[in-house]
């Protein structure tokens, strides 16, 4: 005993037989106690954070996005890791409340990841938050180039092809019809990135624009716009206006008497901007990412679309699958992970894969964009289905070395990836 | 360039004559009720609306009820909240009829979905005329009859009718018209459905024209406000000729500098209330001041 306490007053510490007995009972009380601690922490829903608009223009578009999301969660019976998980979900009103709602989502809700942002502008606004959050974002909607270009980032992640793919598939179909357009623009980057991108073509290929014109968002008479177009005499309009601002624009286009004598053409349009038109106005020449009825839809996505439309009530929408499938990818990431560390998920979503038709898609590491096929639809002469409008003509572009070269190469990439 | 100049001008005429019918109802209220309202561009989304699920159910004439539909609703809700505002702080009726606006927005979400819903003109009315360099749609003529029958037509209701007396005299000075023996509360709530009814009435004619969400009456409401402004608050002929100019100007904007067309129209109200701060046809009410 006396050469124990000896041994101890040596090391500096001095703990009595009383000392040494609550120690020993408050540590076995502890053990005890930790499980039910430990229970409570993996009790706790994981939080994934969703910015689709609540208000606004896009805010039709937005509401398919949303669902998508939500079913996507649901397919796993809303658990991550073998935790609950649930989706918050805030709105991005303009750019600046886009990135106040994801500033919220890290700081307030503690989201480990987010998807979002409807429009090209609020992408950017939460991109810039995930960046410096290292906070795992995908934008499932926005089409800029400059998201996976100069704006890119470590946490950012894209899933709709940027408008430069859309435009080199669209863009030869259209030079086909005549070498003379008219572009009408909405003023912000979806728009510009159009003008530029469909310019460039027609310049580089021997055509003229006889006319451009940026349109403010939310404009809600076009017919000024139209008498325009209607004295440039163009052989083609190529439009770059979204959602409900397209869907005014046809209606418009359609009553002043410019549907069939011009033909019009835009990228990346979704099913709700037709369904709003009608069938009497319903005009024109697209690319679109998905379509419900599709025959080379995946096992998966057709699950989804039933899925949709038995929870609904109506076919699932382009918006609705590209909401749905930048949450799985987020989802699928978080599992492969075992982690909700955001470099793990971060890795994880590098990694990840999707079995569409006869390839894998997934997104590219050196700028985070997702590679995948696009349709060419026109509008059905006649529309007998209230809910299907396109005529597909084609699924583009064909092979892997194709979708590879129309979404550009590394070094042709103005993204400077940055590290964890 | 004379051709395009012409040609624009009597467009944005006839977008003028559009914004006016969505304007009055708005300037109506507030110069007789003294209410600022919100909600104004709800109402024009309800008539629109309203307009698209009885063209569906029933076929386009039956459409023609949802100002009148419009009008009861705004009957309804001048009962239940608004008179509760009369001579209050103006601030209490803004935040009010902000959150009927929000309220309205998210019940129309709600019942009929965010994704646009289609409405076409009838038939007889498709197609256009030419005169020269100037094409008009029959569809915009027909906006435009319509919202000159509605103009001269209430405006003789408030000239020489006794009801149109009441309403004026109740406008200046409630308390005297109430000490005549004249049940005010019951003209304030006629007053404010007409407003309603006149919005909705916009809802109607814009819904071929305009994509019809629940949204929609952001594109309605800001027009709106601008055109009041400019006319001067409660101002009848003021809203006509603010109208005008705003659609001209946003016509010719267009025309020349198409960027700066939305920011168009607010620049030419801060322009005129610089130079008259009431705003064209404004003038000095005691009720206000």
């Amino acid at each position: 005993m006396t050469e124990q306490k000896k041994t101890l007053a040596t090391t500096g510490l001095r703990i009595g037989r009383r000392g040494l007995l609550l120690g020993a009972t408050s540590l076995a009380a502890s053990r005890l106690g930790m499980p039910y601690i430990g229970n409570a922490a993996a009790s706790e829903p994981i939080k994934i954070g969703m910015i689709w608009a609540k208000t606004g223009s896009i805010v039709d578009q937005a509401e398919y996005l949303a669902q998508g999301g939500m079913l996507a969660l649901e397919q796993r019976n809303n658990t991550l890791l073998g935790r609950p998980a649930e989706i918050v979900w805030l709105d991005e009103p303009n750019p600046q409340g886009a990135q106040q709602s994801a500033e919220r989502l890290v700081g307030e809700q503690k989201v480990v990841g987010m998807v979002g942002g409807a429009l090209s502008s609020f992408a950017l606004a939460i991109s810039s938050v995930a960046k410096k959050a290292k906070i795992p974002y995908v934008a499932a909607n926005a089409a800029t180039g400059d998201l996976t270009g100069k704006s890119c980032n470590k946490y950012t992640f894209r899933l709709q092809p940027p408008v430069d793919v859309h435009a080199r598939i669209l863009a030869p179909y259209c030079a086909s019809i005549g070498k003379k357009w008219y572009l009408l623009t909405a003023s912000y980057a979806f728009g510009q990135d159009i003008k530029r991108a469909f310019t460039d073509y027609i310049t580089a290929n021997g055509g003229t624009v006889v006319g451009a014109d940026e349109v403010p968002v939310g404009t809600p008479d076009y017919s000024s716009f139209i008498l325009k177009i209607r004295a440039a005499k163009p052989d083609v309009v190529i439009g770059g206006i979204a959602a409900s601002d397209l869907t005014t624009f046809l209606k418009q286009w359609n009553e002043l008497g410019m549907k069939g004598k011009i033909p019009f053409a835009e990228i990346s349009v979704g099913n709700t901007d037709l369904w709003g038109v009608g069938p009497e106005a319903a005009d024109g020449l697209y690319t679109i990412t998905w379509w419900y009825k599709n025959p080379n839809n995946s096992p998966g996505e057709q699950a989804m679309a039933a899925a949709y439309e038995k929870k609904y009530g109506r076919p699932a929408a382009d918006k609705a699958w590209m909401g749905w499938l930048g949450m799985k990818s987020l989802l699928d990431s978080i599992e492969m992970a075992k982690s909700t560390e955001p470099g793990a998920i971060v890795q994880a979503l590098e990694n990840w894969k999707y079995r569409r038709g006869d390839m894998d898609i997934g997104y590219r590491d050196f700028d985070h964009q997702m590679t995948s096929r696009l349709l060419v639809a026109g509008i059905h002469p006649k529309i007998t289905d209230k809910w299907d409008y396109f005529d597909v003509k084609a699924e583009l572009p064909k092979t892997p070395d194709d979708i590879a070269k129309a979404f550009g190469a590394q070094a042709d990439s103005a993204c400077k990836m940055d590290t964890l | 360039m004379l051709d395009m100049i012409l040609s624009q001008a009597v467009n944005g005429l006839v977008l003028g004559f559009l914004y006016v019918l969505i304007a009055i109802g708005l300037s109506i209220i507030f110069g007789m009720l003294g209410i600022v309202n919100f909600a104004h561009g709800a109402f024009f989304a309800i008539g629109a609306y309203l307009a698209y699920a009885l063209n569906k159910e029933f076929g386009w004439w039956a459409a023609l009820a949802a100002p009148l539909l419009t009008g009861l609703i705004g009957v309804v809700v001048e009962m239940v909240l608004i008179r509760h505002l009369y001579g209050k702080e103006p601030l209490l009726g803004l935040i009010l009829t902000f959150a009927l606006a929000l309220l309205a927005e998210a019940v129309l979400r709600l019942v009929f979905g965010g994704a646009p819903v289609p409405f076409a003109a009838p038939k007889f009315l498709a197609g256009f005329v030419e005169y020269g360099p100037i094409l008009i749609t029959k569809y915009r003529m027909f906006v435009l009859a319509t919202t000159v029958l509605v103009l001269v037509l209430f405006w003789a209701f408030l000239a020489y009718t006794p009801y149109g007396r009441i309403i004026r005299a109740g406008s200046r000075d409630p308390e005297m018209v109430g000490l005549l023996g004249i049940n005010l509360p019951i003209v304030f709530t006629g007053v404010f459905s007409i407003g309603c009814l006149l919005a909705g009435l916009g809802g109607l004619l814009a819904a071929p024209l305009w994509t019809i969400t629940p949204s929609m009456a952001a594109g309605a409401i800001m027009p709106a406000f601008v055109i009041v402004t400019i006319g001067g608050l409660g101002s009848f002929l003021g809203a006509i000729v603010a109208g005008l100019l705003v659609g001209i100007t946003t016509a010719m904007t267009i025309q020349f500098q198409p960027e700066w067309s939305g920011a168009a129209m607010y620049i030419l109200m801060a322009a005129i209330l610089l130079i008259r701060p009431r705003g064209l046809f404004g003038e000095r009410w005691e009720r206000f001041e």
